[in-house]
């Protein structure tokens, strides 16, 4: 200290003393980070630092929507916010051009809520098998294998989609066209599978293990504990979980956009599930790359936009309602203990017990149960409006409906009471749980055999390590394979920091307030931005406005930008994992508080985080919109030699492949393929870390 | 065993660190860099020209760079493609050299920026296909009008067998439709239950697994489906690359070239390759139609 005061002392003259200061400070702090001196300043400069990161996901939020408005607010001064939120035609380019939102509001919530419908149970499921049925063994396979969903990119599941899918719904069902809701929504529904299971498995594999041994050793069986203990502990994470898949599901836009049919019309009837119908996002990534800057269609589609975002608000702040409510039922030591409270809180919780076991494998739709009734009159409904109208959609309604309403089950609790043996309900459930991994394995099996079948045929030697030739039909990939690793990089590298501090900023050093509420709320925005508008972003506020251009800092930032939602969820649900005691016990030997973060809280949490880090590098690698309009370009002899340069990126090499140049099929799959083992690659790295992690907390 | 914890979690720090920093240097020093850059190759090595924008001429300009560069050893082409918009306003901007556009400006574009100068470089032909399952083999442009606007909604109405159309189309915003609408539909409007595909491949797809389908697609695009014939006037015409040239069929539509004042360098060598009788039959080898001569 002394020393480099005298360095600094000696260039002195009077302008220089605050640098001089400051170094000093840096210096001091510096030294007493490495010796943990100075223990109290490092936590309040820590906590700066943090705070910083945590406000980043706001900043970001604010930066979209001012680039967003900033473009839209003419379609509403034009068209007027009702006629444009009510009207039912969409028409751009008609005379006179007609913008009526209200068809594609209705079929973006119409596919979200099918998607949910078809996720929430099997990847519930699936989470529950992985964490609590499966042998340590099998669920090294499992867990992997389902995370690699998530890696597979966009654009193969739209063409999977799109040449399978359909195909089959439109023969099966004998319809005209397959292109349909159901489509959209089975599609958008397996793409949110591994984002809910992942998630839910962490937050399962997290109840402390004495709740379990406490509910076995009292004599309840393993799905008793499963069902009583395990998933209500873990509610909040399962909740979470499904938060981030809804995201995932409102902000897809190459899939769905290529298996729905993109008809603007409202669904006639409306539970007609083989309806085409056209999401916001299908909007916006059909019709953004090609329309005319500052045209009143232009501000139309930034108007689109707008309203994506507030449907996400909207589901979010009624997903935090619901989580609240829950978390108010579950921990009244919260609240004041008041008489009156306490008895509600029995009586539900004695209600509660009363509930069938079929609707416990969904626990959201359980946790639904004072909004029963009103559950059991729609479904109701729908099974009226179905019977007069579609014959398949009153089978899927007779289900819905059985599983859900409340005469149902109090039916099924009454036989259960006397036929059911705890052990045969156990039995049942399992094996329930059983076929949805099953069916989710099966899934995974069947879009990997379609481009392992087709795209191994390419795999060569010179396919990977030469540039494309004629148009991508022939040569090689290698400058894409290099060009999406640095991508991924560069995207990890921006979002994993900041992601983290702001998870461990809003998880260890504020209490829940306004302000962290804020900053969750806009967390789950930026999570449930459609990737497309992440792409428009970046190219009105990175390339054309910093003047980045097209270049590989720009993509990376995009990129970064739409990781980082999912990495600040995941270690918050990391963090909250790690049982208070270990933290309490590390404050009472002294340690401060980021000593504690740092060597108590933070290495438990790991392998959990390292999750997070992983469902975004399948995200990141796979993504085509937000690299489309701000990294790419279609070939280059050259790699990049800096981050300004312009890079090939494998699921763009894809898209264009797929969609502009006719006769490259063996490319094509190659190329998938290539993308898939890219992934699976880093996969697999990022497993052996976590496993080692696990490895070392097992010690 | 802890102490193995804490080492691990602070090598991935330190690895961390230093990435973010690697990325942050190599940012600056290529960024002091590029001046000095640009100013040598301007005598010597690689000049680096980004042509961007429409992904129906992605195709041309691609085949054309490939040609191009074996000529022009030092010069780096950089194609990409976003659609028609990122094509004008990058070129607009000035963000890239040249930009591509499958559609004429907007009223708008030429205000915002009026430098653009616009380069005819190829035409694409429009032409229909159905599944090749499908019984009909041609159709007259007031039946495909009937059955774009939906008055036509039976394959039997033309024709046909007893089987309903499936309305397959491009986008609103694409060009493609665009001139569709004008040139086929006299502007009115398509039919709401349209299904609509952003990329000809797309169509193609579609097409070539729906029985009832019927799309229109660039003239490359024949793989699975049947091409109809155009009836004008009693004379059957298919799409061949020599009809389109003689103008006896009748849908295509001009593709363009933008660039910010009038083209230099690079740029503008590029632009008269494309334009020179080598660029116009590599124009015809990717399946569009070179400007007449």
């Amino acid at each position: 200290m002394e020393k480099s005061n005298q360095i600094f002392l000696g260039d002195l003259n009077g302008w220089y003393i605050p640098i001089n200061r400051w170094l000093k400070k840096i210096f001091s702090l510096v030294k007493s980070f490495l010796l943990f001196h100075d223990h109290h300043f490092i936590d309040d400069f820590i906590k700066k630092i943090l705070f910083l990161t945590a406000i980043s996901a706001i900043i970001a939020v604010f930066f979209i929507i001012f680039f967003l408005l900033r473009d839209g607010y003419q379609i509403f001064w034009e068209a007027g916010v009702w006629n444009f939120l009510t009207s039912s035609t969409w028409n751009p380019t008609g005379e006179p051009p007609l913008f009526g939102t209200l068809p594609l509001i209705i079929g973006t919530l119409l596919v979200m809520v099918g998607a949910m419908i078809i996720a929430v149970p099997l990847s519930i499921g699936s989470a529950i098998f992985i964490a609590e049925i499966a042998s340590p063994r099998m669920k090294v396979v499992i867990k992997p294998a389902i995370e690699l969903l998530a890696g597979i990119p966009s654009v193969v599941y739209g063409f999977f989609g799109l040449i399978l899918l359909t195909d089959w719904l439109r023969v099966l069902f004998n319809q005209p066209s397959g292109s349909s809701w159901l489509a959209g929504s089975i599609l958008l529904g397996i793409m949110a599978l591994p984002t809910i299971t992942s998630v839910a498995e962490d937050a399962i594999s997290s109840v402390p293990r004495e709740f379990k041994e406490g509910s076995l050793a009292l004599g309840a069986n393993h799905w008793q504990t499963i069902r009583k203990v395990v998933v209500p502990g873990a509610l909040s994470g399962i909740t979470a979980a499904i938060i981030l898949g809804i995201g995932r599901a409102i902000g897809e836009t190459m899939a769905v956009l290529m298996v729905t049919g993109n008809a603007a019309i409202i669904p006639e009837p409306i539970i007609n599930v083989f309806s085409p119908i056209r999401t916001l996002t299908g909007t916006l990534g059909i019709e953004m790359g090609e329309v005319a800057f500052g045209s009143l269609h232009y501000h139309a589609l930034f108007g689109v936009a707008v309203i994506l975002l507030f449907i996400t608000l909207i589901v979010n702040i009624i997903a935090t309602l619901i989580i609240n409510r829950i978390k108010g039922r579950q921990i009244p030591v919260n609240r004041k203990p008041c008489r009156k409270f306490t008895l509600r809180i029995e009586n539900k919780l004695r209600s509660f017990q009363k509930l069938a076991f079929f609707s416990r494998f969904s626990k959201t739709l359980s946790r639904l149960r004072s909004y029963r009734t009103f559950v059991g009159c729609t479904i109701l409904g729908f099974i009226v409006i179905g019977l007069t109208y579609s014959k398949p959609f009153l089978w899927i309604a007779l289900l819905v409906g059985a599983v859900t309403s409340e005469r149902f089950e109090f039916f099924i609790h009454q036989m259960r009471k006397k036929l059911f043996h705890p052990e045969t309900v156990q039995t049942i459930a399992f094996s329930l749980i059983t076929i949805s991994v099953l069916i989710v394995i099966c899934i995974l099996a069947l879009i990997i055999y379609e481009i392992v079948a087709n795209g191994i045929g390419a795999l060569n030697w010179n396919f990977l390590t030469q540039p494309p030739q004629d148009l991508g039909r022939s040569g090689g990939i290698f400058p894409a394979i290099i060009g999406t690793l640095y991508l991924v990089g560069g995207a990890l590298i921006i979002a994993c920091p900041v992601g983290i501090a702001a998870a461990i900023y809003l998880i260890e050093y504020t209490q829940e307030s306004k302000l962290t509420y804020i900053i969750r709320t806009g967390v789950d925005l930026l999570n449930g931005t459609p990737s497309i508008v992440f792409g428009l972003f970046g190219f009105a506020f990175l390339v054309l406005f910093l003047k980045f251009g097209i270049s590989l800092v720009a993509g990376q930032i995009t990129l970064g930008l739409m990781i980082l939602p999912t990495i600040i969820r995941t270690t918050e649900e990391a963090l909250r994992s790690v049982p208070r005691s270990l933290r309490e016990g590390s404050y009472a030997l002294g340690a401060t508080k980021w000593q504690t973060t740092w060597r108590v809280v933070l290495p438990p949490a790991m392998p959990s985080i390292l999750t997070g880090a992983i469902l975004s590098i399948g995200r990141a690698a796979g993504e085509t919109a937000p690299i489309m309009f701000t990294a790419v370009i279609f070939s280059s002899k050259f790699l990049p030699s800096s981050v300004f340069d312009p890079v090939m990126a494998l699921p763009y090499h894809l898209f264009i492949l797929t969609t502009n140049v006719p006769g490259a099929t063996v490319n094509k799959f190659g190329t998938a393929l290539v993308l898939l083992l890219t992934v699976l690659s880093i996969y697999l790295i990022a497993i052996i870390i976590r496993h080692h992690y696990q490895l070392a907390r097992a010690m | 065993m802890k102490l193995g914890e804490r080492k691990i979690s602070y090598s991935f720090l330190a690895i961390g660190c230093a990435l973010v920093f690697a990325l942050m240097a190599s940012g600056c020093v290529s960024n002091q860099g590029s001046p000095t850059q640009t100013a040598q190759t301007t005598t010597t090595q690689i000049q680096r020209i980004t042509v961007t924008g429409s992904t129906t001429v992605l195709p041309i300009a691609e085949k054309a760079k490939e040609a191009f560069e074996v000529n022009y050893t030092y010069a780096d082409i950089q194609v990409s493609g976003g659609g028609s918009s990122v094509g004008v306003t990058s070129a607009g901007q000035g963000n890239a050299e040249i930009g591509m556009s499958s559609r004429d400006l907007s009223p708008e574009e030429v205000k915002n920026y009026p430098e653009l100068v616009k380069y005819e470089i190829a035409w694409d032909a429009v032409i229909l296909i159905v599944h090749p399952s499908n019984s009909i083999n041609n159709l007259t442009l007031s039946q495909i009008r009937g059955i774009y606007n939906g008055t036509i909604t039976n394959w039997n109405q033309v024709g046909g067998s007893n089987q309903a159309i499936v309305v397959v189309g491009r986008d609103s915003a694409s060009g493609t439709r665009t001139y569709f609408s004008e040139a086929v539909m006299k502007n009115e409007n398509f039919t709401a239950k349209q299904e609509e595909f952003n990329s000809n491949g797309g169509i193609l797809q579609k097409i070539a697994q729906t029985p009832g389908a019927i799309g229109y697609v660039g003239l490359a695009y024949t793989e699975g489906v049947k091409a109809v014939k155009i009836n004008v006037n009693g004379t059957m015409i298919e799409p061949t690359l020599n009809n389109v040239l003689a103008k006896t069929y009748p849908i295509s539509r001009p593709l363009y070239l933008l660039t910010k004042g009038q083209p230099k360098g690079l740029a503008k060598q590029f632009i008269d390759f494309i334009l020179s009788p080598e660029g116009q039959q590599i124009v015809g080898n990717v399946d569009y139609v070179p400007l007449p001569k």
